[in-house]
C-alpha cells in the first residue's frame, strides 16, 4: 500500500533558493516520492509535493510554477490530456514533464501530439528529471527583438498587411478590380484573409458607402441558408416567426460576400446562378420579385475546377462567380510578412487587452518562423492574441506561445545516452508533430514533409499513428 | 476492395433517418462518432462549427452501428429479465424485492436517457409496493419517481412523491429516507423559487442528518444551503456553507460530491468578483471529477462555468476555448442537454460581439431539443436566449416571438419564476 505524500517542500540546494525553478511533483506512490526527496539537494530546483489531483490543482492555482512532474496512472492517455488541459490554465502556463510505466510509441506520439516534450520513463531516474528541469529553465536565455512598426491604421479590424512580393500582387489586382462593380472569385486556403481582401474591395469600390454584408454559407445549417439568402415570409416554414428580409435585401447598393460558396448545395446553387443571372429574388414562401441591387463577392478555399469535376459545383456558376479570380498566398508562402502581421496582432492585442507589447524574443520568432502555419494568418492572429493575454512583460516569450509551438523544443541535446532517440522514432515523432499541425490532413502534412500520401499512410501505419 | 466512401455531414446523415423511437440510439451515436472536418478549425465558418456541420464516416459508422445495436440487445435484455426476476419473486411471495427488481429497471432505462419509459417501471413497481406491509420498497420508489419528476421539470408531481416518502420514512423511523425526501422537497422549492420553503426543507434534512451523524447527507445539505443562498444573493453565508460542505465531504473522499461542492464555489467566487478564486475553484472542482468515476455530465458543466466566467471577464478566446471542450465532452458522451447548453453559451457569446451568424447555434440547440432532449424546460430556456440574441442585434420582433414562445412553455411547466423572468424580458423589448 502506498503512503500518501505531503504537501510539504523538499527545498533544494542552497544555490536553488533563490531564482531556481520552482516545481509540483505530484505523486501518492512513496517509492518516487522518497527518490525525489533525496535527489533535490541535486536538482537545483525548488520542490514541492502534491498528493493528487485536487491537491495539485489547489497549488498550482496558486501559481509561480516553472514545472509539474506527474506520474501517469492506467490510462496514460487520458491522464496526459487532463494534465496538459489543467497546466494550461495555470498562471505562467508550467512546463509538463510526465512520467509514465513503459512509454509506448503511440503514447509518445499523443505527447508530441499535445505538445508535451518530456515524456519519461518509470522507474523515475534522477538524470531524466534534472534534464527534464533544465530544459523548463531554458526561457531565461531570451533575448528581445523589437515589433517594427507595421504601417497600417492600427484599430481597423480589417487592414491588409504585408510587403511580400506575392501580396503586392494581390493588392495590384485589388487595386485594379475594386472601381468596378464585376463579380470576384478569391481563392485561397483557410485563414489567407479572404473576407478583409473582399472588405478592401468593397471598400475602395463604387458601392463603398453601401452596407458590406457577409454570408458564410458553410456555418449555416442547409435547411435555412435559402430563406437567410433570400429572406422569408410569415410562416413561410416551422420557425418563420415574422416576415425576414434575406442578405440580398440587405446587401441593397452594397456588397454581398459568399464565404465558402463550394458548400452550397445544387439546389441552391441554381437559385444564386438565377439571381446573379436575371438580377431578381423571391422570398421563400412569398410572390413579390425584388430585384438584386448589390455586388457580388464570392470565396472559397477548395478547387473549384475539382469540385466542378466531381458534380458537386455548377460549372455555369463558376463562370458567372469568377469574373475576376484573386488567389491569395498561404503564410508560409509571403516571407517576413510574419514578422509584419505579428507585429501589427500583438499592437491590436495589446490595445484591446490594455497591455504593452513592444518586443517578441528570438527563440518566439524562430518558433514562429518553424511552424508550418496550416491555419495561415487566422492562426497566426490566434496564437498571437493569446500570447498578448498570456504575456506579463513587454516582450512575447516563447513560454507564451501554445503548446503546439513550443513542442518544437524537445530535441534539446541532453548529456548521456539514454535521451537520444532512434532514427524511427525521431521520425515517428516528427511525423506526429506535422500531424498535430497540419490537424490532422494527411495531404498537408505530406506535402510539409515532402513525401507523397502513400509514404506518409504507410509510415503513419507503421508507427501506429 | 472497395475504397471507403467518404464522410458525410451529421445534417445530412440526420435527413435520411425517419424520427422513429426506435433509432434514436442511432440518431445519438451518429452524434457521438461525428468529427470536425479536416478544414474546419482555421475555416472562416470554424468559430460557427455545430454537430450538425461535422462529418461521420460511413465505415466507422457500420462498425459502431453493430455495436450499438448490440448494447441495445443488452438493454433490453436486461429489462426482460428484470420482469422475469420480479415475476418470480411475486410468486415466491417476496413482493418487497419484485419492487426492487422493477425499481433497477427504472433506473436502468433513466440512465439510458429513457425517462418516460423510466417512469413507467417505476410506477408500475410504485403499484405493487403500495400493498406491502413493509414501506421501504415504496419509500424508494417515491424518492426515484420524485428525482425523476424534477429533472423533468414537473414539479407539483415532483414534491407530491417526496411529501409521501416523508411521511412514510417518518412513519417508519427510516432516517435515510427521510433526509433524502427532505433534499428532494428542498430541491423542488429551490427549482420554483420558492426560497423560505426551499431553507426550510434543507434544514429539516440537516437536523435529521445530523442527529443520524450521517456526515454525506450533512455534506450535500450545507452544500444545497449554499446553493440557496447563493441564488438569493447571499454570497458570504453561501461560502460558509461551503466551507461546512467540503468539511463532510473531503475526508469521505467522496469525489464526485466535492465536484460539485467545488462548482458551486467556483460560482460563488464568481458572484463576489474573485475571479482567480473562481477559476481556481473550477480547476479543483475538474481534478475532484477526473479522481472519481467519470461523470461526464459534471465535467461538462464545469467548463460552461468556466466558459461562462471568461465570457463575463470579456476574455472571449478562453471562453471559446473551454465552451468547446464541454461541447466535445458532451457529444462524445451523448449528453444532449449539455451540448445544448454549450450552443446556448457559444450563441450568447456572439451576440455579445453583435455577430448575426451567431443564430446558428441556437437553430441547432433547437434541432437538438426537438429530436433528441425533448425536454419542454430546455426548449423553453433555448427560445429565451434565443430571443435575448435577437434583441441584442436589435431584431425586435423575432426577438418578441421567441420569448413568447419560451413563456408559453414555461406557463404550460407551471414555472413561475421563469415565467416571470421571460415577462420582464418581453416588456424591455416593447420598450
Amino acid at each position: 500500500m502506498t503512503r500518501p505524500a505531503s504537501d510539504a517542500s523538499a527545498g533544494g540546494s542552497p544555490a536553488a533558493a533563490v531564482g531556481a525553478p520552482r516545481v509540483l511533483v505530484v505523486v501518492a506512490e512513496s517509492g518516487i516520492l522518497h527518490s525525489v526527496r533525496q535527489w533535490a539537494p541535486e536538482l537545483e530546483a525548488r520542490i514541492e509535493f502534491a498528493p493528487d489531483l485536487p491537491h495539485a490543482a489547489r497549488q498550482l492555482s496558486q501559481g509561480g510554477w516553472d514545472a509539474v512532474v506527474c506520474a501517469l496512472g492506467d490510462r496514460p492517455e487520458d491522464d496526459l490530456a487532463w494534465w496538459v488541459d489543467a497546466v494550461r490554465g495555470v498562471p505562467g502556463t508550467p512546463r509538463l514533464i510526465a512520467f509514465v510505466d513503459r512509454p509506448s510509441m503511440g503514447l509518445a506520439i499523443r505527447a508530441e501530439q499535445l505538445g508535451v516534450p518530456d515524456l519519461l520513463p518509470l522507474p523515475m531516474r534522477r538524470d531524466d528529471l534534472a534534464n527534464a528541469i533544465k530544459r523548463a529553465r531554458a526561457v531565461e536565455a531570451e533575448a528581445p527583438m523589437p515589433l517594427p512598426e507595421v504601417g497600417v491604421v492600427p484599430d481597423r479590424q480589417y487592414a491588409l498587411v504585408g510587403r511580400s512580393p506575392e501580396m503586392l500582387e494581390v493588392y495590384k489586382l485589388i487595386a485594379r478590380v475594386a472601381p468596378s462593380t464585376a463579380t470576384v472569385l478569391i481563392q485561397g486556403e483557410s485563414g489567407t484573409g479572404k473576407e478583409v481582401v473582399a472588405r478592401a474591395i468593397h471598400e475602395q469600390g463604387p458601392k463603398a458607402n453601401g452596407p458590406f454584408v457577409a454570408v458564410n454559407c458553410a456555418a449555416i445549417p442547409e435547411n435555412l441558408l435559402e430563406s437567410e439568402l433570400f429572406g422569408h415570409e410569415k410562416g413561410a416554414f416551422t420557425g418563420a416567426v415574422t416576415r425576414k428580409p434575406g442578405r440580398f435585401e440587405l446587401a441593397r447598393a452594397g456588397t454581398l460576400f459568399l464565404d465558402e460558396i463550394a458548400d452550397m448545395s445544387l439546389a441552391l446553387q441554381a437559385k444564386i446562378l438565377r439571381a446573379v443571372q436575371e438580377r431578381e429574388i423571391e422570398r421563400v414562401g412569398g410572390t413579390e420579385t425584388l430585384p438584386v441591387e448589390v455586388r457580388l463577392i464570392a470565396a472559397t478555399n477548395r478547387d473549384l475546377k475539382e469540385a466542378i469535376a466531381q458534380n458537386r459545383f455548377r460549372e455555369d456558376l463558376y463562370y458567372r462567380l469568377a469574373v475576376v479570380p484573386i488567389r491569395l498566398p498561404r503564410l508560409a508562402e509571403r516571407g517576413e510578412d510574419l514578422l509584419l502581421l505579428t507585429a501589427y496582432f500583438a499592437r491590436q492585442f495589446a490595445e484591446r487587452y490594455r497591455k504593452q507589447i513592444l518586443s517578441i524574443s528570438d527563440r518566439a520568432l524562430e518558433l514562429l518562423r518553424g511552424h508550418p502555419w496550416v491555419g495561415n494568418v487566422r492562426e497566426l492572429r490566434n496564437v498571437v492574441e493569446r500570447a498578448v493575454i498570456v504575456a506579463t512583460g513587454t516582450t512575447i516569450q516563447a513560454e507564451h506561445l501554445p503548446d503546439e509551438l513550443r513542442a518544437a523544443e524537445a530535441t534539446l541535446p541532453e548529456a548521456g545516452t539514454r535521451g537520444l532517440l532512434t532514427l524511427a522514432e525521431v521520425e515517428a515523432r516528427h511525423i506526429a508533430r506535422v500531424l498535430a499541425h497540419t490537424n490532422g490532413q494527411i495531404g498537408a502534412a505530406a506535402e510539409i514533409l515532402g513525401i507523397h500520401r502513400n509514404t506518409l499512410t504507410r509510415k503513419m501505419k507503421e508507427y501506429g499513428l | 476492395m472497395n475504397s471507403p466512401l467518404p464522410p458525410v455531414r451529421v445534417e445530412q446523415a440526420l435527413r435520411l433517418l425517419p424520427e422513429l423511437e426506435v433509432l434514436l440510439p442511432l440518431r445519438s451515436l451518429i452524434l457521438s462518432v461525428s468529427r470536425p472536418e479536416e478544414q474546419a478549425q482555421w475555416s472562416s465558418h470554424g468559430p460557427y462549427l455545430t454537430v450538425g456541420k461535422r462529418s461521420v464516416e460511413p465505415a466507422e459508422l457500420r462498425q459502431r452501428a453493430a455495436e450499438a445495436a448490440e448494447q441495445v440487445k443488452e438493454h433490453v435484455g436486461a429489462l426482460y429479465a428484470a420482469y422475469v426476476e420480479a415475476l418470480e419473486c411475486q410468486q415466491r411471495g417476496e413482493a418487497g424485492a419484485a419492487v426492487n427488481a422493477l425499481r433497477q429497471a427504472g433506473a436502468r432505462e433513466e440512465q439510458a436517457g429513457r425517462v418516460e419509459q423510466a417512469r413507467a417501471w417505476f410506477e408500475t413497481a410504485q403499484a405493487l409496493a403500495e400493498g406491502l406491509q413493509d414501506r421501504r420498497p415504496e419509500i424508494e420508489v417515491l424518492l426515484a419517481l420524485g428525482a425523476l419528476d424534477e429533472t423533468l421539470g414537473r414539479h407539483a408531481e415532483a414534491a407530491r412523491r417526496y411529501q409521501r416518502a416523508l411521511a412514510l420514512a417518518e412513519a417508519e423511523f427510516h432516517q435515510a429516507g427521510a433526509i433524502a425526501a427532505c433534499l428532494g422537497l428542498g430541491d423542488v422549492a429551490l427549482g420554483t423559487g420558492q426560497w423560505t420553503g426551499a431553507r426550510a426543507w434543507f434544514s429539516r434534512g440537516m437536523r435529521l442528518a445530523e442527529a443520524s451523524g450521517d456526515l454525506a447527507a450533512s455534506g450535500q445539505l450545507h452544500h444545497r444551503l449554499a446553493t440557496l443562498a447563493r441564488r438569493t444573493g447571499d454570497l458570504a453565508p453561501a461560502g460558509e456553507h461551503l466551507r461546512q460542505a467540503r468539511e463532510c465531504l473531503e475526508p469521505l473522499g467522496e469525489a464526485s460530491a466535492m465536484a460539485r461542492v467545488l462548482n458551486t464555489q467556483g460560482q460563488v467566487d464568481a458572484g463576489l468578483g474573485r475571479e482567480a478564486a473562481a477559476v481556481a475553484a473550477y480547476r479543483e472542482a475538474l481534478a475532484w471529477a477526473r479522481r472519481g468515476e467519470r461523470d461526464a455530465g459534471l465535467e461538462a458543466i464545469i467548463r460552461l462555468n468556466l466558459a461562462e466566467l471568461h465570457l463575463a471577464a470579456g476574455r472571449l478566446l478562453e471562453a471559446e476555448e473551454e465552451a468547446r471542450r464541454a461541447e466535445q465532452v458532451a457529444i462524445a458522451h451523448g449528453l444532449t442537454s449539455r451540448l445544448v447548453q454549450s450552443y446556448l453559451l457559444m450563441g450568447r457569446m456572439r451576440g455579445r460581439q453583435r455577430d448575426e451568424t451567431g443564430f446558428v447555434f441556437f437553430e441547432q440547440a433547437l434541432q437538438l431539443c426537438q429530436t433528441l432532449e425533448r425536454s419542454p424546460a430546455l426548449a423553453a430556456q433555448v427560445y429565451q436566449d434565443y430571443g435575448l440574441f435577437r434583441t441584442a442585434l436589435g431584431s425586435r420582433d423575432e426577438a418578441r416571438a421567441y420569448l413568447e414562445r419560451a413563456r408559453e412553455i414555461f406557463e404550460s411547466l407551471g414555472d413561475t419564476l421563469e415565467v416571470e423572468k421571460v415577462r420582464e424580458e418581453l416588456q424591455q423589448v416593447s420598450a
